[in-house]
């Protein structure tokens, strides 16, 4: 009888640290890598483009797959890959979007940015100026570049320039069933 | 060691496995220890010490394991010096925000640094390995504590006045007298001076100060509540401590709140002491040769955003107040606080120029650029227009199409093209912070730099702990266990008349104490002093005798 007492108490008191201990651990490893990744869900956010519109994501999510870009003026990769998505956007979008996310800068930097491009770019440019959606989906390195299927959920993503294949591999994981 | 049952061969008490003095009687009945430390067996008063007794499952060799005081001072001893090397090179909260810290630490330290970061002693609170010692070092105490502390306790207060003449002998004190006739007044003068009695027959027992013996359980328990709080702040909305940097004028979003909350910045402020205010500290305020900062503020508006279901969405911000925050004088809201941490003036918020002509006279009015988002045209009167064709916030290069290209988005080095026409003819020219370069031939109009005015932000902690109060809690616990402990000396006297006069006395500690509380009493009533064995060869000064 008091031997099962004492069994219960060294039991209880050792499960009980290392449960806790497993715990705290956990907390600790999970606590700073919160960064978005392939198989979680987008976050859905709201914000103003570059024409003065409001978009949000779950709208232009609820029938077309969605490429995010998120990128900087200052941001030579991002530069260089605008072209190739413009020109690929333009040979049809009809289930798909891109929305390119400009990280924290001024209008006057992304417009003399645009006015050095050859030809517009057709796909909408979202100002994130507080840097709301960056932190959110704890973008780190720029460019990174978030394909979402029509299921919200994140299918493809890439910390790096995009080459004109990575361009059809995103659309093509952003329109699939 | 023997894992039955002991009868006392003395008295008939049966003791668990594993005693050593017989709890009823004091007679050795286990004489299977280290004789050299006969002190050590007083330690527990000779009880058993649990875990020395039975060891069967999994859990119980775990057990066994950590309730050994050098498995416990092992884990105390690896615990110091891995915080001491933690000391070696800064923790990352003090290397600079923002930088890389594993190229930081290889950068400034060399290999040595990088293992120091690959390692975890860049972050030694809460790497992995150092929360698992911590965690060893909770189950040390508990186990050890249970396992020693139960059996005491029990057996101090099951103790009985009679004890086997060779207990006598044993204790450090005692005494042997043929006189019998004042053992009464003995006792009732150890009664005047706070000894409880207890007598069995010609037997008796003095106690006082039986709560000194709780002071290392006390003091672990509080140690234990203490290491439940830290660990604690791992845990999700307990702990938060951040940096909200704020622009003079701006208002952000504070963070941990899932953006219910925004502060505005309306104004920095700094105070110096007055040299000349009048009071008895001018004098030293003047042979100071800088200024002495009397108050660093932040005036600040506090909104509830009513509208904070998505993300980005443009908040719907509704004042709550107006508040000051000054050094230690921080804003409150739920179970969060604000404080003042620090200022930042080392970004550039504008520029301001004026335009010359080729005789260095000056052309029209001063224009201000703004750095952030810069205008297009300003017009400087005198039919003189300016344009701002390009702006690169730090300028690195121009590249083939003849943009100026930018490193950073932060206003660090800031380049402009300049379109200067009076009208009827433009030029234009290329203007850095420290030299301008004319595009186009032969200008008759330089944009001159003037000078340029710096952000000024407020740099504010956002702080938030529900783990305090425990925290807290367990320290006091903590002091009032090692108090207890420290300054309450457990003092036993042990007298019978059954063979003569016989005395003996057992401390924790202080037995120069002891021997002050009994002596007088001896001499008083015709009994010689107390012996003291180790008095021969110890200075008889105070016995402090750990734990």
């Amino acid at each position: 009888m008091k031997k099962k007492t004492r069994n219960i108490l060294r039991t209880s008191i050792i499960l009980s640290i290392v449960i806790l201990l497993g715990v705290t651990l956990w907390f600790n490893l999970t606590s700073d890598s919160q960064a978005i990744q392939v198989g979680d869900d987008a976050v859905d956010f709201q914000l103003e483009t570059l024409n003065g519109e409001e978009m949000q994501l779950s709208e232009i999510n609820e029938d077309k797959g969605v490429i995010l870009n998120f990128w900087g003026t200052w941001c030579e990769p991002c530069r260089e890959e605008m072209p190739d998505m413009n020109e690929i956007y333009n040979e049809g979008h009809e289930d798909y979007e891109i929305v390119a996310v400009n990280v924290s800068e001024g209008e006057q930097q992304i417009n003399q940015f645009l006015s050095s491009l050859d030809e517009n770019l057709s796909f909408p440019i979202a100002l994130d100026s507080n840097r709301d959606v960056t932190k959110a989906y704890q973008v780190g390195p720029l460019p990174t570049t978030i394909a979402i299927d029509k299921n919200g959920v994140v299918v493809e993503k890439q910390e790096y320039q995009l080459t004109t294949d990575d361009i059809y591999s995103f659309i093509e994981q952003s329109t699939s069933e | 060691m023997e894992l039955k049952e002991i009868k006392c061969g003395s008295c008939g008490h049966v003791n668990p496995p594993g005693t050593q003095l017989c709890q009823s009687c004091g007679k050795m009945i286990n004489s299977d220890y280290d004789k050299k430390k006969i002190k050590d067996l007083m330690r527990y008063d000779g009880s058993a010490i649990r875990s020395k007794t039975r060891s069967t499952s999994i859990f119980d060799k775990i057990w066994i394991f950590f309730t050994s005081i050098k498995v416990g001072v092992s884990i105390i001893l690896i615990i110091a010096i891995s915080a001491s090397i933690g000391t070696l090179f800064p923790q990352e909260y003090f290397i600079p925000v923002g930088s890389d810290p594993l190229q930081y630490y290889t950068e400034n330290y060399g290999t040595i640094g990088r293992l120091y970061y690959e390692l975890g002693f860049h972050n030694l609170y809460s790497s992995w390995w150092f929360i698992i010692l911590i965690g060893m070092l909770a189950l040390s105490i508990i186990a050890a504590s249970i396992d020693r502390g139960l059996p005491l306790l029990k057996s101090l207060r099951n103790q009985r006045a009679k004890k086997h003449p060779s207990f006598y002998k044993r204790q450090r004190l005692n005494l042997h007298q043929e006189n019998v006739s004042n053992t009464g007044s003995v006792i009732e003068e150890l009664k005047k001076k706070g000894y409880k009695h207890k007598a069995d027959g010609s037997h008796h027992l003095l106690e006082k100060g039986w709560l000194s013996r709780w002071g290392p359980y006390i003091n672990h328990t509080g140690l234990i509540i203490l290491l439940f709080g830290s660990m604690l702040r791992f845990f999700p909305g307990m702990y938060v401590d951040e940096l909200v940097y704020i622009t003079e004028g701006e208002t952000v979003q504070i963070p941990e709140t899932g953006g219910q909350y925004y502060v505005e910045n309306n104004d920095f402020i700094v105070d110096m002491y007055d040299e000349n205010a009048g009071t008895v500290f001018d004098d030293t305020l003047q042979n100071t040769n800088e200024m002495v900062t009397s108050n660093y503020q932040t005036d600040i508006t506090f909104y509830e955003n009513q509208n904070k279901d998505v993300i980005g969405a443009s908040p719907d911000l509704k004042k709550v107040e107006d508040y000051s925050i000054q050094v230690n004088h921080p804003y409150r809201f739920d179970q969060f606080e604000l404080y003042q941490s620090s200022y930042d003036n080392s970004q550039m918020k504008s520029m301001t120029f004026q335009l010359e002509d080729s005789n260095g006279e000056v052309v029209g009015e001063q224009f201000t650029v703004n750095l952030d988002n810069p205008e297009q045209s300003y017009d400087i009167g005198e039919g003189m227009e300016v344009n701002m064709r390009a702006y690169a916030p730090d300028f690195v290069e121009i590249d083939e199409n003849g943009a100026l290209i930018s490193e950073t988005p932060v206003a660090t080095n800031p380049a402009f093209v300049f379109e200067v026409t009076d009208g009827d003819s433009s030029e234009l020219s290329l203007l850095q912070v420290m030299l301008s370069t004319d595009i186009t031939q032969d200008n008759e109009y330089s944009v001159k730099f003037v000078e340029n005015e710096n952000h000024w932000a407020t740099v504010l902690t956002l702080k938030k702990d529900l783990t305090l109060p425990i925290i807290a809690t367990g320290f006091v616990i903590f002091l009032i266990g090692l108090t207890i402990g420290s300054y309450i000396n457990h003092r036993r006297i042990w007298i019978n008349d059954e063979d003569g006069f016989n005395i003996s006395a057992h401390t924790n500690k202080n037995y120069f104490g002891l021997k002050k509380d009994i002596d007088p009493i001896l001499e008083k009533n015709g009994y010689e002093h107390i012996f003291d064995r180790d008095a021969k060869d110890q200075n008889e000064s105070v016995n402090t005798d750990e734990e």
